[in-house]
């Protein structure tokens, strides 16, 4: 039995003056036990497409399963096999962490004795035991998160969707994220994840899915994805970053990014000589040069036509407003 | 591990449980309307209670029947019924916070979602009107049904608060923002007004008279003078209570219908 199932999912948003096709027909399916990541910039649906495998949108057509049942039928049962922490999914601010996951235990039909002892669990799962009895508010948003996962975790779910959850992070809360999704998948936990970090979808996943538009552009281990872009990403920098564009003219398949030129070929190394000499000949002097294997965002590039690494540069520039966001790499269009 | 399922009332009492702990944990945001009903009651008194009290016994203005606080007090329990509607306020908090949307995602029962803030407010609403009563008594207040009327009365006040409480959740939930509650609180006042509030319907000018027969609250501050003033007159308090309840059933069923649609709007 898979522990997912979505088979031409479709959502379509209904207002008085549009209609919009959020999700054109997505597929895919996860296996019990794995950690399978959802990437895809901002509009892109992937939101739509767990709110859908939540139960917290209704499916326009197509049809999913969890663990067996069907989503849309079985709605109250599947919402006992999963766990959600949604981006926009709340916590309550003026109560405390052990309020939270008590109340929560008793919401999902445990008595008090048991309810009191599963968070005492928890707590000590998301290390939030000494900060138990203080308001959420005067938590930090790494503590916020772990809080989120804990009272998604109330249910003991045999699936458990996380939407983007350590965006906004630093580094180091975002690594102790990391490391409760992987104990919880070592112990048997399926998890999907939606996110904006290309290192968190590489650390973490087994398999990945990136949506663009609505539809699937691609699908597979990360190293098949980087296989599936082929040869090696040979990167040129120029003296004048405006030459980039005339670069582009003069190479087959090249692309332009954060006004860097990208070439993708087989043995990049034996390659350089051959494209310095056509740039030298039309006067275009490179101010460095290098060839590696490609990475999930040169798969990303290539499917989708856009960079995470790009965006996440354009955004540093136009805002200084988080240092956590600088330190990412952001999917934005 | 559970059923995965709490019994309704277990739901209901764990979410209004909650909800008393946000209340309590901000006092100052409360204290206000806690009062202010009771302030108005003072200035009623004050202004209105020399023309229409014991003066006008034996004049065509003694509707008051010789205690104008008895006639007042229940615009000031009707009054501080409204404040009922800081419930849709506590249900948009919880969509805006996305708490909400938490709690769609568990086996919990969308009634006893809405249900906790309605019966939040009509907490808020029975401590409101206890208040006043208190007040009522020391400046006046003198019940023809004695200390049972001032039950009653307070059975009215919840009921009517419960109505409020539910219109409120229900503006709350369709628009979905604090805006949307703000603007829908904007009934509350012809609510109030279109309606016998200062003087008997028969003594309002026509149109307001005709307006006041189509206002639910006309009937339930008629059955609560009739409490305060006549004794039990059921045929002026039966009304009260058809229409209360019929308004609180109808809130409230239009309240957890719009919640059933409010993921739609995506």
């Amino acid at each position: 039995m898979k522990a997912v199932e979505a088979n031409d999912l479709h959502k379509t948003f209904t207002s008085k003056k549009e209609s919009v096709e959020a999700v054109k027909g997505v597929s895919f399916s996860v296996e019990q036990g794995e950690v399978f990541s959802i990437l895809g910039p901002n509009g892109a649906g992937k939101s739509t497409t767990i709110l859908m495998l939540t139960t917290l949108l209704g499916i326009s057509k197509g049809t999913a399963s969890i663990m067996g049942l069907d989503v849309e039928k079985q709605d109250k049962e599947v919402r006992t096999k999963i766990g959600v922490a949604l981006q926009d999914t709340g916590i309550d601010l003026l109560l405390t962490a052990r309020e939270l996951l008590y109340t929560t235990g008793r919401l999902w039909g445990l008595n008090k004795k048991e309810s009191n002892l599963r968070t005492e669990e928890l707590l000590q799962l998301v290390g939030l035991t000494e900060s138990a009895d203080r308001r959420v508010k005067t938590y930090s948003g790494g503590m916020k998160r772990r809080l989120d996962l804990g009272l998604s975790l109330v249910n003991e779910p045999e699936v458990l969707f996380l939407d983007e959850p350590t965006t906004g992070l630093d580094p180091a809360s975002r690594r102790v994220i990391w490391d409760e999704i992987k104990r919880l998948n070592n112990n048997g936990v399926t998890v999907i994840l939606t996110t904006q970090y290309l290192e968190e979808a590489d650390e973490l996943s087994d398999r990945l899915l990136i949506i663009d538009k609505g539809v699937v552009a691609t699908e597979g281990t990360s190293d098949e994805l980087k296989a599936s872009v082929g040869g090696d990403v040979v990167t040129f920098d120029f003296e004048k970053e405006e030459n980039v564009e005339v670069a582009k003219r003069l190479i087959d398949n090249a692309k332009v990014n954060q006004k860097q030129l990208r070439i993708t070929v087989e043995n990049g190394a034996e390659h350089i000589p051959i494209f310095m000499k056509t740039f030298t000949e039309n006067k275009l002097n490179v101010k460095s040069v290098s060839a590696n294997k490609p990475t999930l965002d040169d798969v990303f590039l290539k499917v989708t036509g856009f960079s995470m690494e790009n965006d996440n540069q354009s955004e540093k520039k136009q805002s200084k407003k988080s240092n956590y966001e600088k330190r990412g790499r952001r999917i934005r269009r | 591990m559970s059923d995965h399922q709490a019994p309704f009332f277990t739901q209901l009492g764990i979410l209004t449980k909650r909800l008393l702990l946000r209340v309590v944990r901000r006092p100052l945001s409360e204290l206000p309307n806690l009062i202010i009903s009771a302030f108005f009651l003072f200035i009623y008194d004050g202004a209105l209670g020399r023309v229409f009290g014991a003066s006008a016994v034996g004049t065509s203005l003694d509707f008051a029947q010789g205690n104008f606080v008895n006639f007042i007090l229940p615009v000031s329990i009707v009054s501080a019924s409204l404040s009922g509607s800081a419930s849709g306020f506590y249900i948009i908090e919880d969509i805006e916070s996305g708490v909400f949307k938490r709690y769609q995602g568990m086996p919990i029962s969308k009634w006893s979602i809405i249900l906790a803030p309605m019966v939040i407010g009509a907490i808020r609403v029975l401590i409101q009107a206890s208040l006043i009563l208190l007040i009522g008594s020391f400046i006046g207040a003198d019940p023809a049904t004695g200390f049972s009327g001032y039950l009653a009365v307070l059975g009215f006040g919840f009921l009517w608060g419960l109505g409020f409480a539910g219109y409120s959740v229900a503006a709350s939930v369709k628009s979905g923002s604090s805006q949307g509650a703000q603007a829908a609180s904007f009934f509350f006042f012809p609510a109030l007004f279109i309606a016998p509030t200062f003087v008997p319907r028969e003594a309002l000018k026509g149109w307001l008279s005709t307006a006041a027969a189509f206002n639910p609250t006309t009937y339930v501050i008629e059955a609560i003078r009739g409490i305060l003033i006549e004794g039990w007159v059921f045929n002026v308090i039966l009304p009260g209570l058809i229409v209360g309840g019929i308004f609180a059933l109808i809130t409230l069923a239009y309240a957890v219908s719009s919640a059933k649609k409010v993921n739609e709007k995506g």
